[in-house]
C-alpha cells in the first residue's frame, strides 16, 4: 500500500515538474464582469496546454493600463501582452520597436495568419498602412441606437434609419412625452464614426496611416451641420444631453425619459437587465445623400499588443494564446458573454449556426452594421494624443450645447488645437 | 539656536539618513527628472528624445485649457480661503462667547478635518445630482436655473462649495484657538469700553487675529491649489470641459492619462515655481523661525 | 462678560445652523445607506434611515461582488489602517531622528542638509506625479505596501514640528545629562523620546488621519485590487456608479463613504484635546 502511494506520487511529481511552464502575462483593462470573463477564458487557455501558463492582471481602466504598460517599459519590466485602446493606438504603434506585429509574431510561430479571416470592420483598425495587423482586434464593439419600443409604437413612428427620418419622428415623440434622442460619447458616436457612416475622410495622410504628419478635417461642413442640428434639436427638445458621462445618458434610456439612445454594440447585455421594457437595436442613422452614406463604422474598444523585449520561448506562448483567442469557440463565448463581436468570420458562422441571432436578434446588428459595404475612409484612424484630442471635442461640445459658443467657433478650436496637438505629437515621434 | 549641542561624528550622520535617503530617492530624483524632461520632447516609452529647450513651456502657456486652468485655480482658491476664513471665523466668535455648550458646539464643529476629499466631493456631488439630489432639487425649486453639467459656473459653484465645507473646521480650530487665547482682561476692558459686539470685534479682536488670519490665508490658498484633487476627481472631473480644473488636476489628466511626457513635466515645473512662491511668502512674511 | 439675552439667542442659533451645515451631507449619506437602491433611485435621498442597514453594510464588508471588484470593504478597511498606522509611525520616527541630529548636534552638512529637508515643501506629490510613479515602478514597488507608504513619510511637516519643540526644551535638561555622562544616544532614548510623548501622540493623530485619508499617491500606484485603500475604493464606486445599464449603487456607495469616514473622524473627536494641540503646534 505504502509502495503504490510512493509510485503515485513519484509519477505525480514527475508528471508535473518534468516541464515548468513558461509564464507570460497579460495586463489588461477589463473590470467587473468583463473581467470575470477574461479570467475564465485564462483558466480555459492553462487548462487546454501545459506548456505556458497565462497570468492576466486588471491594471485599471483603459488609460491606466496604458500608463502602467508605459512605465514598465521605461523599467524594461513590461508584461508580454498589454490591452491597448482605440484612442492610444498611435502612441504604441508609433513607438519604433516598442511592439512585435501580431501578424509577424504569429507567422514566426508557424500560426496560420490571414488578414482576411477577420472581419472587415476590425481589420484595418491597428494595422499599418501596408495592411499588416500589427494589433490585434480584442473587445470590439460599434455604436448602435437602441429603441424604445413602447414609446417608438406610442408616438406611431418607425425606427429612424436616417437622420431625415429621425427629424420626422422627434416631433411625435415629443408629443408622446419622451425627449427623442440620446447618445453617451460624443467624440466616438458623433464625430468618428459619423466620418466612417458617410464615408468622410477623417484626416490627412490617408487617415493618420501613413505618416505622424497629419492634421485633422474635423472642421467640415457635413460634420458642422450635424451638430448644428443636435444644437437645434435640444433647444427643440428633441435631444437630450446629460453630460459627458456614458451612463448618464444610458440612464435616462432606462428611465424612459429618453425614447433612443445610442450607445454601443455591447451594451445590451447591461440593458437587457436593467431596461423594463421592450427595446430594439438598430444601425446607427445617416444623413442620406451626404458623403457616400450608408457605409460601415469603425470599432471602439481595444486591441492586444505584444511587448517586444522578450525571448522566443515568451513570444511562442503569446503566439499560441492568440491562437486559442481567435478560435471560434473562444470568440463566441467571449462575443455571448460580454457582447463584443466577434472577430472572424468564423466565430460569427458559428454563432449563426449555433442559433444565437434567433434567439437574440439584437446581437447580429453590431456586426451586420460592421461588415456593411466599406469604404475609403471607413478602415479607421491612426491619430497620436488622441485622448487630449478627444477631452479637446468634449470640452467644446459642451460649450456647443450649453449655448456658450456657435458651432463654427467651436469647430474652429477643436481643428486649432487637434492639429496643434497633432504636430506635437509628429514632433515627438518622427526622429 | 541652541547653544549646547555634541559635537559627535557619526550619531547625527546616522539620525539623519533615513529621511534624507527617502528624500533622495522618492523627492528629488523624481523632481530633477521632471525637470529633464520638461526640456524634451520623448515618445512615451522613451525610446527616443529630442531636446527642445522651452518649447514644452511656450506650448503649455499657450494654450487656452491651460490658461483657463490656471485662472480658475486662482480663482477657486480666492474664493474657497476667503468664503471658509469668513464663515469660520464667524462661528469661531460665536463659540468663544457662548457658556452652555460650548464644548459640544467646538465637537460639532471640528471634525471636518477628518473628512477625506474624495469622500467630501463624493457627498457634493450626490447632494447635487439630477435625480435624486436634495440641493439640486431645492435649488431648481427656487426658480434658479441649476444645471452644473452644462453650466460652468454652476459647476464650480459645486467645487467651491465642497471646498469651502470641508475647510471650515481647520479654520475654525485656529480660530477659536486664537480667540481664546486673547487675555479676559483685554475682553473685559473692551467690554466696558464698547457695548455693541460687532464693533467690538471690528476694533479690537479682528486686529489681534489679524495674525492667525493672515496665517491661514496662505494655508488655505495651498490646500485649495494641492489638496483639492481629490473633490474635483470624485466631483465634476474638470467638467463642463475643463472649466473646473485645477492645475494640478491638469497635471495628472495629461499626463498621468494622456501620456504626453514632455508636456506634463513642463506643467510640473511651473507648479514647483507657484509653490516656492508661496511656501517662501509663507516662512519669509509669517514664519520667521525658519533659519538655520 | 455681560451678553444680552438677543446676543446670546443669536449665538445658539448660528452655532447649530453651523452645526448642521457639517453634519447634513454626512447625516444625509448614512440614512440613504440605509435603504435599497431602488427605493433611492426613486424617491431621492433620505432623511430618515430605512431598514437595510445590515443588509447593506454587510453585503460591502464581506462579499466582494457588491463593491464591483474583488476585493471587500473589509479588506479595504484593513488596508487603510496599515497605510494610516504605517504613515504615522513611519513619520514619527524618521522626523524625531532628522529633528534631533539638527537640532542638538553640530557637524559638517547640517545647513545644506537642513535646506533639503525644507525644500520636501517645495515639491509635494502633486508636482512630481509621473516621475515618482516610474520611480516607484523602478524599485518594484508598486501595488506594496512598501510602496504606498515608504514615499510618503519624508516629507518635512514632521521634522519641523519636532524640531520646535526641542528647541523648546531647556538646555539645562542636556547639560545635567552629559554631567551624568549619558551620550547623545542615551540622551535621546532616556530623556527626549519620555519628554516628548504628548507631543508624539499628537502629531500621530493628525499623521494617522492624513495617511488614513491619502487619495492621489494610491489612486497612482496601486492597480491591484487587493491593495485598494477605502478612500479608493470610494472612487472605484464612484467610476461604477456612471457605468450605465444597471439602477446605480448609491446606498452601497454612502456606506462607503461612511464607514472611509467613521475611523478618522472618531479619532479626531475621542483625542480631541491632543488633535487640536498638534495642529496647532504644527503651523506655529
Amino acid at each position: 500500500m505504502f509502495r503504490k502511494t510512493l509510485m503515485a506520487a513519484a509519477v505525480f511529481a514527475i508528471g508535473n515538474t518534468a516541464q515548468a511552464a513558461t509564464e507570460i502575462t497579460w495586463w489588461h483593462a477589463m473590470d467587473g464582469a468583463l473581467g470575470d470573463v477574461v479570467n475564465q477564458i485564462t483558466e480555459d487557455f492553462n487548462a487546454s496546454q501545459d506548456e505556458y501558463k497565462l497570468v492576466s492582471i486588471n491594471k485599471g481602466g483603459y488609460e491606466d493600463t496604458m500608463t502602467a504598460g508605459i512605465a514598465a517599459f521605461r523599467a524594461k519590466n513590461q508584461p508580454n501582452i498589454i490591452q491597448i485602446f482605440d484612442a492610444g493606438a498611435a502612441t504604441i504603434i508609433n513607438a519604433k520597436g516598442a511592439v512585435k506585429p501580431v501578424q509577424d509574431l504569429l507567422e514566426a510561430n508557424n500560426v496560420n495568419f490571414d488578414i482576411n479571416d477577420y472581419i472587415p470592420g476590425v481589420r484595418y483598425f491597428y494595422a499599418d498602412s501596408d495592411g499588416k495587423m500589427i494589433g490585434m482586434p480584442f473587445n470590439s464593439s460599434t455604436p448602435l441606437l437602441y429603441y424604445n419600443k413602447e414609446a417608438l409604437d406610442k408616438a406611431g413612428v418607425d425606427v429612424p434609419k436616417t437622420w431625415q427620418e429621425f427629424e420626422a419622428a422627434a416631433p411625435k415623440l415629443k408629443e408622446a412625452g419622451y425627449t427623442a434622442l440620446a447618445q453617451s460619447h460624443s467624440p466616438w458616436i458623433f464625430f468618428e464614426n459619423f466620418m466612417s457612416r458617410h464615408n468622410l475622410q477623417m484626416a490627412t495622410a490617408n487617415n493618420g496611416y501613413d505618416s505622424t504628419d497629419v492634421e485633422i478635417l474635423y472642421n467640415n461642413d457635413a460634420l458642422k451641420d450635424h451638430w448644428q442640428h443636435v444644437k437645434d434639436w435640444k433647444d427643440a427638445g428633441y435631444y437630450g444631453y446629460y453630460g459627458r458621462a456614458w451612463g448618464a445618458n444610458q440612464d435616462a434610456f432606462v428611465q424612459q425619459q429618453v425614447a433612443m439612445w445610442i450607445g454601443s454594440s455591447g451594451s445590451f447585455g447591461g440593458l437587457r437587465k436593467s431596461a423594463q421594457f421592450d427595446f430594439g437595436a438598430s444601425t446607427l442613422p445617416y444623413w442620406e445623400g451626404t458623403g457616400d452614406a450608408p457605409k460601415s463604422t469603425f470599432i471602439g474598444g481595444a486591441a492586444l499588443f505584444a511587448f517586444s523585449g522578450h525571448d522566443a520561448a515568451q513570444d511562442a506562448g503569446v503566439a499560441e494564446f492568440f491562437k486559442f483567442l481567435t478560435k471560434p469557440e473562444t470568440q463566441y463565448y467571449w462575443h455571448k458573454e460580454t457582447g463584443y463581436v466577434p472577430i472572424t468570420n468564423a466565430a460569427y458562422e458559428l454563432a449563426k449556426e449555433d442559433g444565437y441571432y434567433k434567439e437574440s436578434p439584437d446581437a447580429e446588428v453590431g456586426i451586420t452594421q460592421l461588415s456593411e459595404e466599406g469604404g475609403e475612409w471607413t478602415k479607421g484612424y491612426r491619430l497620436g494624443f488622441y485622448v487630449q484630442i478627444r477631452e479637446v471635442i468634449y470640452r467644446e461640445v459642451d460649450k456647443i450645447m450649453n449655448g456658450e459658443e456657435t458651432v463654427d467657433a467651436a469647430f474652429a478650436t477643436i481643428e486649432e488645437e487637434s492639429n496643434g496637438l497633432l504636430k506635437r505629437f509628429n514632433d515627438t515621434y518622427s526622429n | 539656536m541652541k547653544r549646547v549641542q555634541f559635537e559627535h561624528s557619526a550619531v547625527p550622520y546616522l539620525f539623519i539618513a533615513p529621511q534624507i535617503l527617502i528624500i533622495s530617492i522618492f523627492f528629488l530624483w523624481p523632481a530633477a527628472q521632471a525637470l529633464y524632461q520638461s526640456f524634451l520632447l520623448e515618445d512615451a516609452f522613451g525610446m527616443s528624445s529630442q531636446f527642445v529647450w522651452f518649447r514644452n513651456f511656450e506650448d503649455v502657456l499657450t494654450s487656452s485649457s491651460w490658461t483657463r486652468s490656471a485662472i480658475f485655480t486662482v480663482v477657486f482658491s480666492v474664493l474657497v480661503s476667503v468664503l471658509s476664513i469668513a464663515i469660520s471665523l464667524f462661528l469661531a466668535v460665536r463659540a468663544d462667547e457662548v457658556i452652555r455648550g460650548a464644548k459640544s458646539y467646538k465637537t460639532l464643529l471640528m471634525w471636518g478635518y477628518a473628512i477625506a476629499p474624495p469622500v467630501a466631493g463624493l457627498l457634493g456631488i450626490m447632494m447635487f445630482n439630477p435625480l435624486m439630489g436634495d440641493l439640486y432639487k431645492a435649488f431648481n425649486s427656487f426658480g434658479f436655473e441649476f444645471n452644473h453639467i452644462e453650466n460652468a459656473n454652476d459647476a464650480a459653484f459645486i467645487v467651491i462649495l465642497i471646498a469651502v465645507w470641508k475647510q471650515v473646521s481647520v479654520n475654525f480650530i485656529f480660530f477659536l484657538s486664537g480667540l481664546q487665547g486673547i487675555p479676559k482682561s483685554v475682553q473685559e476692558a473692551a467690554t466696558l469700553d464698547c457695548k455693541s459686539p460687532e464693533r467690538r470685534f471690528w476694533t479690537i479682536t479682528f486686529p489681534l487675529l489679524a495674525p492667525t488670519t493672515f496665517f491661514l490665508l496662505v494655508i488655505n490658498l495651498t490646500y485649495a491649489f494641492f489638496e483639492t484633487f481629490g473633490i474635483i476627481d470624485v466631483s465634476t472631473k474638470g467638467a463642463p470641459g475643463g472649466s473646473t480644473a485645477t492645475l494640478v488636476y491638469k497635471v495628472y489628466v495629461d499626463g498621468f492619462l494622456g501620456a504626453d511626457m514632455g508636456g506634463s513635466a513642463a506643467q510640473s515645473v511651473l507648479l514647483m515655481i507657484m509653490v516656492s512662491v508661496l511656501t517662501v511668502f509663507q516662512f519669509r512674511f509669517i514664519e520667521r523661525k525658519v533659519h538655520y | 462678560m455681560y451678553q444680552s439675552k438677543w446676543r446670546i439667542f443669536t449665538n445658539h442659533t448660528i452655532l447649530v445652523l453651523g452645526s448642521l451645515f457639517m453634519i447634513l451631507p454626512v447625516w444625509i449619506a448614512f440614512a440613504s445607506s440605509t435603504h435599497t437602491r431602488e427605493y433611492i433611485f426613486q424617491n431621492g435621498l433620505q432623511f430618515l434611515p430605512g431598514g437595510e442597514f445590515f443588509t447593506n453594510y454587510g453585503a460591502i464588508l464581506f462579499d466582494a461582488e457588491a463593491t464591483k471588484g474583488r476585493v471587500t470593504a473589509l479588506e479595504m478597511l484593513f488596508n487603510s489602517m496599515v497605510l494610516g498606522l504605517g504613515f504615522a509611525i513611519g513619520k514619527v520616527i524618521i522626523s524625531m531622528m532628522a529633528a534631533y541630529a539638527i537640532v542638538y548636534f553640530r557637524f559638517k552638512l547640517a545647513v545644506p542638509l537642513f535646506w533639503i529637508i525644507f525644500s520636501t515643501l517645495l515639491l509635494p506629490l502633486e508636482v512630481r506625479i509621473v516621475p515618482s510613479y516610474e520611480v516607484v515602478a523602478n524599485l518594484g514597488l508598486l501595488n506594496t505596501y512598501t510602496g504606498l507608504i515608504l514615499p510618503l513619510i519624508a516629507s518635512a511637516t514632521g521634522t519641523f514640528f519636532f524640531r520646535q519643540f526641542y528647541r523648546s526644551v531647556p538646555d539645562e535638561l542636556l547639560e545635567a545629562a552629559r554631567l551624568d555622562g549619558a551620550g547623545p544616544i542615551r540622551f535621546f532614548i532616556d530623556i527626549l523620546v519620555p519628554l516628548s510623548v504628548t507631543m508624539i501622540a499628537a502629531i500621530f493623530i493628525i499623521m494617522f488621519v492624513v495617511g488614513w485619508n491619502q487619495y492621489l499617491w494610491p489612486l497612482l500606484m496601486t492597480t491591484d485590487d487587493q491593495l485598494y485603500t477605502i478612500v479608493i475604493g470610494i472612487k472605484q464606486v464612484y467610476n461604477s456608479l456612471y457605468e450605465g445599464g444597471q439602477i446605480p449603487q448609491f446606498p452601497k456607495a454612502f456606506a462607503l463613504t461612511i464607514m472611509a469616514s467613521v475611523p478618522p473622524v472618531l479619532v479626531v473627536v475621542i483625542f480631541q484635546r491632543m488633535f487640536v494641540k498638534g495642529l496647532v503646534e504644527t503651523e506655529k
